[in-house]
């Protein structure tokens, strides 16, 4: 002690010192240990990760139920395919044949190598299925109505973006999958020009050339389309993707969190006996700044707050749900190896050269129009999906599995008939061919124009809009399109998947393929 | 809550056990590190348990095979007798210089058994040479430079037996026990590769004179005289010893079945069927197994194809040749050893800089060879014509008949030209054959034929004076069937043809007709048969002239 | 603080002092993230070297004077000759690893300005230690180096 008081800064400093762990731990977490609510609400909203949450979740979103934790299963995909994929950058080469040589020796003699890039693959697929699967969510729950229509958009462009990269690391390992995969990509990139050239103005006005000659850097899939295909895969694509990611939970965070019904704490009953959910009381909300600040307060009014603590109750269950993810990845990866076929060759096509699995259901498409299976049915797909929180402006239903008019009646006769047609016009154009076989001179407009993919699309349309007038509702009608669409895209992806053979001919089996 | 959190705690779990397995399977159970337990158990010395490559940069070689094959890498210990951990056996080139895959082909990148052995399936895209054609990895390097015909080759193996030449001299891992200088001095040297490294031009005198100076012992007892002829029949054989006696009777066989009147191998042959050169790295996933029974194997299909070439490859021209098991599995050796890889130039040995930068030949160049080479596959080893199912029937060109008939310039302009739409290829071109060298071709189908004296030449313009119009009356009759109306050919030769008629003499014509031609379709219309009378001589001469009106027309 | 009475709006949930499940939980879920964050740590540390071969065949040109370097093309290293035999010398410095050049007599290497005599030894200048001495066998009439064994300085091949 005197010699604090003789130093008194040379005191200060091995106090300080001393103090370094506890310091430290301050500086890192604030306000504490999460172990109180208020503790717990720091612990929330001063992380930098964790404030994309609000600090209190309601207990409807987290009944397992209300999402299945879709969102999540899409993130925790996204951040393996993340993790994996920058491991696998340490030896990826991205130029022709030494791209596959470089897949090969992770394959065989990168210690954990293969495991990786078998996690890497399985968790892309994952990320395709779950992403899917929440859309599929958000629609049947009537989630992307008011005030929810912006961030249905940011999920769609989530959606393409997700398709972005699983179909550019498609290319990445330079076999004959990925060659032929890539080359058909290329040509769907290029088939404006059916119409283009049917209307014979493609030497004036040419979107397919250019679109493929920007994706594809040269007249055929060589190394600069590896090179651009390598840049979106792990730079360009990923940092977009991380950027609408970041809108799309902030949003979902500022639209009022998922949706539910308005009767939801009715519906939810009496809290668990290990729960305290807080009921706010209505008059104690303010409302002075509520009423200048343009927007939502959309607790206000809606009586007792049914939430509960964000730490732990939701980070229990992000955090399994994300762990459950990790443990599919993983233990699919242990079981099947991902796919290496011969290195690339520009004069032996795959016979057949399939797409990958999600976007078998256009290349189905594809065999009859190139333009109309891959950019104009995606098109009007995509726009339509894009329309519909804008056209549906309903609330019955919102926040319920299949809510609204109609509702699970109607799903079912969709699913029926969206099976149904697709499956009919299939097996019809497989019997009987189409329009080519019959009238071989037929302009290629009227194949354009008229073929199983937009006949299928027109059925579909026309079925929509029976359902309106029943139901006199939009959303029945919005319910109709989707689960058709639904319907149609696994039903084509099948057929694409099992049926299709060499020369894309109808076979029963893989096994029936000739010459293998 | 509690849901939450159980599902947290056996999803960790689960992803924690399945890491471990996934860590005891990478760390334990990868199948070049059992290999690798059992050399260090069983190798002297033991050896360090890692992955292990061969890389050449220049030879583009990173080759893993000898994490398995541990033996084989360098300056490990081996296990004798152990299929995988035993060494290599001692070779001209050193693995640990060129790799593994140069020579024995395989995907040298993998570690697994499938993957690196190429087996069924497992093809990305380049399958292992069968251990049993190992010899056909000299050809990724290698071309053997001017392999004489089979029968040569065997004439010269031969006569090694029979001079017993084997009692003091190794040929090929065989023979040189006995060391006519007694056990302490130098053995007799080692013949394997004497077609590359050399020998004395004056070894058989030298060898008289030895056995001379001998009075008695094994220079005495054990060499005798050699006859001139076979003394030629040696010296072909030891030109022809490199070191790979299968490969080089592969080879030979392949100069003696008249493979190149069909098929290109470096730029030389017929243009029938496929180009060649590259055969051997045909890649088994792109190959047609449909009718190939057994396991989907490039030897598999090989042999096949030989059996029945028409079967597997439908649409194709090559007809079944009937060849003996011994004779399949030869030119199944040969197809493996046609890599010709793309290696950087500076590893190019002699004989290959010779083949293409020289235009050295890779067959001799006797008639004997040439005949086997280009010719024999149609007309038969012997000269005796060949008739396959589907296909017009291939003239004898060693009958009496037709050498009786045939002069020496006749036959040579036929080969130089050949026959214009036919099937028959002109040989005199830059890849083919020069005038002297069609020359001995000529002089080997006399031989063939027992030596039938050749005819002199005559005058091509020489007419015999038919009358036309009753020669066409009579060749309508009577030729039209087989050779067309028009003599455009169809089971018979075609008679329209400009370098037949350019070539062939009135006289042959006429004694043709008259004669016929043995062996093939052609009768002796000089003789009544049961369905039509003898045509006069004045009749044949009219038919003649009626054939060449087509001269004319052309 | 569990003392803290439940009747608090803002802290009405106090974690209770033993959650077994939810530290089970987050040990199990720390443990599989370590253990995966080993396996990844692996990856970067390759387990072959894609360098060739650190031995190689060297033929000594006949007119090699006694005492004289001789650096076969592309290699690292300086073969000598005299009366007791053959010996090479790596040409790597010993200081951070560039290479010398051979100067009026021995080295000098233009990084950091070291000098070695010819045996090797340090002269000069920052380098730590002397050139190493490498193993020099006898393949036919050509000489083999390892470029990865060292050997005792002084140790020729007669």
């Amino acid at each position: 002690m005197s010699e604090a008081t003789t130093e008194p800064a040379m005191g200060r400093f091995l106090a300080n010192l001393r103090e370094i762990p506890k310091t430290f731990r301050e500086s890192f977490v604030r306000g504490g240990a999460p172990t109180t609510d208020r503790t717990r609400s720091s612990f929330v909203f001063g992380n930098v990760f964790l404030h994309l949450h609000a600090v209190r979740t309601h207990r409807w979103s987290l009944r397992w139920s209300t999402t299945a934790g879709l969102g999540i299963v899409s993130v925790a995909a996204f951040l393996i395919t993340l993790i994996t994929g920058v491991l696998l950058m340490f030896y990826y080469k991205p130029y022709p044949d030494a791209a596959y040589v470089s897949i090969k020796d992770i394959h065989f003699v990168v210690p954990t190598g293969r495991f990786i890039r078998n996690i890497h693959r399985w968790a892309a697929n994952v990320m395709v299925v779950a992403v899917l699967l929440h859309m599929a969510r958000v629609f049947f729950t009537g989630a992307y109505r008011k005030p929810r229509e912006f961030n249905w958009l940011v999920g769609m462009g989530l959606l393409v973006i997700t398709l972005g990269l699983s179909f550019t690391g498609y290319l990445l390992p330079w076999d004959q999958l990925a060659y032929w995969a890539i080359t058909i990509g290329a040509n769907i990139a290029q088939s404006p020009q059916e119409v283009t050239d049917a209307l014979k103005i493609t030497q004036y006005f040419d979107p397919g050339g250019m679109q493929r000659l920007l994706l594809l850097g040269s007249s055929d899939v060589g190394e600069e389309a590896l090179i651009r295909f390598f840049l979106l895969h792990v730079m360009i694509l990923p940092l977009a993707l991380v950027a609408l990611l970041g809108v799309h939970m902030w949003r979902v965070r500022k639209d009022g969190g998922i949706a539910r019904p308005d009767d939801a704490d009715a519906r939810l009953g009496p809290p668990p006996a290990d729960t305290y959910p807080v009921f706010t009381e209505a008059p104690q909300k303010t409302y002075q700044i509520a009423t200048i600040v343009k927007g939502r307060t959309p607790a206000v009014g809606k009586g007792p707050e049914n939430t509960v603590p964000s730490m732990p109750h939701l980070f229990y269950a992000e955090m399994g749900v994300a762990m459950l993810t990790v443990l599919v990845c993983v233990a699919l990866a242990l079981v099947s190896d991902a796919p290496l076929k011969e290195l690339a060759n520009p004069n032996v096509p795959e016979n057949p050269a399939k797409a990958p699995w999600y976007f078998l259901g256009l290349q189905e498409l594809v065999a009859y129009s190139a333009f109309m299976g891959g950019i104009g049915i995606p098109s009007i797909v995509l726009i339509g999906l894009g329309l519909i929180p804008y056209l549906d402006r309903e609330k019955e239903g919102t926040g319920l599995w299949f809510g609204g008019p109609g509702g699970v009646p109607l799903v079912i006769l969709s699913t029926v008939y969206g099976f149904g047609t697709a499956l009919a016009l299939e097996a019809f154009a497989i019997r009987f061919g189409w329009i080519r076989q019959w009238w071989p001179d037929v302009p290629q407009l009227v194949i354009t124009a008229l073929n199983p993919g937009t006949v299928l699309t027109a059925l579909y349309a026309g079925f929509s809009i029976w359902a309106v007038k029943k139901w006199g509702s939009t959303r029945a009608g919005a319910l109709a399109l989707f689960t058709c669409f639904l319907c149609g895209f696994i039903l084509l992806t099948i057929v694409g998947e099992h049926f299709r053979g060499p020369n894309w001919v109808f076979y029963w089996s893989p096994s029936e393929w000739p010459g293998h | 809550m509690k849901k939450n959190k159980h599902l947290l705690l056996w999803s960790s779990l689960g992803v924690l056990a399945l890491l471990v397995v996934a860590a005891v399977q990478e760390n334990f159970f990868k199948e070049w590190r059992r290999h690798q337990l059992r050399a260090a158990s069983q190798a002297e010395g033991g050896v360090d348990i890692k992955l292990r490559q061969v890389v050449v940069p220049s030879l583009n070689v990173m080759d893993r095979c000898v994490s398995c094959h541990v033996g084989m890498a360098p300056g490990e210990p081996a296990v004798a007798g152990d299929k995988v951990l035993a060494a290599h056996k001692p070779v001209v080139h050193d693995p640990a210089e060129f790799g593994c895959t140069v020579c024995h082909g395989g995907q040298g990148r993998a570690t697994d058994r499938e993957d690196a052995h190429g087996e069924e399936g497992h093809y990305w895209p380049e399958p292992m040479i069968p251990a049993k054609y190992a010899e056909a990895g000299c050809g990724t390097c290698h071309t053997h430079i001017e392999v004489p015909n089979y029968e040569l080759v065997r004439r010269g193996e031969k006569l090694v037996e029979r001079y017993d030449c084997l009692a003091c001299h190794a040929l090929d891992g065989r023979g040189g026990t006995l060391r006519p200088l007694g056990a302490a001095a130098v053995t007799s040297p080692d013949l394997t590769y004497v077609g590359v490294r050399g020998y004395d031009a004056q070894w058989y005198e030298k060898h008289i004179a030895r056995r001379a100076a001998a009075a008695d012992g094994p220079w005495h007892a054990s060499f005798g005289e050699i006859a001139e002829s076979d003394l030629a029949a040696l010296k072909v054989l030891l030109d022809s010893r490199v070191g790979t006696p299968r490969l080089v009777e592969a080879k030979a066989l392949f100069h003696t079945l008249g493979c190149r009147g069909c098929h290109k191998i470096g730029g030389v042959g017929g243009e029938d069927g496929p180009d060649l050169t590259r055969e051997g790295e045909k890649d088994p996933g792109l190959a047609d197994f449909t009718h190939v029974p057994g396991p989907r194997s490039l030897e598999g299909w090989f042999k096949e194809h030989f059996r029945a070439p028409a079967t597997v490859v439908p649409g194709s021209k090559m007809p079944e040749f009937s060849l003996t098991a011994e004779q399949i599995d030869l030119l199944t050796l040969y197809m493996f050893s046609l890599r010709r890889s793309d290696l950087p130039e500076a590893y190019w040995p002699k004989d290959r800089i010779k083949v293409v930068r020289f235009g050295a030949s890779e067959f001799s160049r006797d008639g004997e060879t040439l005949y086997g080479t280009f010719c024999a596959s149609c007309h038969g080893t012997a000269g005796q014509g060949m008739r396959f199912a589907g296909m017009t029937a291939f003239p004898a060109v060693a009958s009496e008949g037709f050498l009786s008939l045939a002069s020496d310039r006749f036959i040579a302009e036929t080969i130089r030209k050949g026959r214009p739409g036919r099937r028959m290829a002109g040989w005199g071109h830059a890849n083919g054959m020069t005038d002297e060298e069609i020359g001995r071709v000529v002089a080997h189908i006399r031989a063939l034929g027992g030596g039938v004296a050749p005819v002199e030449p005559e005058d091509v313009a020489q007419r015999l004076g038919g009358n036309k119009a009753r020669g066409a009356a009579l060749y309508g009759e009577h030729c039209s069937v087989c050779h067309g109306k028009a003599g455009e050919g169809g089971e018979g030769t075609a008679l329209n043809n400009r370098v037949l008629l350019a070539t062939a003499t009135d006289k042959y014509m006429a004694e043709t007709i008259r004669l016929g031609r043995p062996g093939t379709s052609m009768p002796t219309f000089g003789m009544a048969s049961t369905v039509r009378p003898a045509l006069a001589p004045d009749e044949i001469a009219s038919i003649v002239a009626h054939i060449r009106s087509w001269e004319v027309a052309r | 603080m569990t003392t803290m009475s439940k009747s608090s709006r803002l802290d009405p949930e106090p974690m209770p002092r033993r959650d077994f499940l939810g530290l089970a939980a987050m040990w199990a879920m720390g443990a599989s993230a370590a253990f995966a964050l080993l396996g990844m740590l692996r990856l970067p540390r390759a387990a072959v070297l894609p360098a060739p071969s650190k031995k190689f065949k060297v033929a000594l040109p006949e007119s090699l004077a006694d005492g004289e370097p001789f650096v076969p093309a592309g290699r690292s290293v300086a073969l000598f000759k005299d009366k007791e035999g053959v010996y090479a010398v790596s040409t790597v410095c010993t200081h951070l690893g560039c290479i010398v050049k051979q100067s009026a007599d021995g080295f000098a290497c233009p990084c950091h300005g070291s000098e070695f005599n010819k045996d090797g030894t340090v002269k000069k200048g920052p380098a730590p230690k002397a050139l190493p001495w490498l193993a020099v066998t006898k393949d036919g009439g050509a000489f083999v180096v390892d470029e990865g064994k060292v050997v005792d300085p002084g140790t020729r091949l007669a």
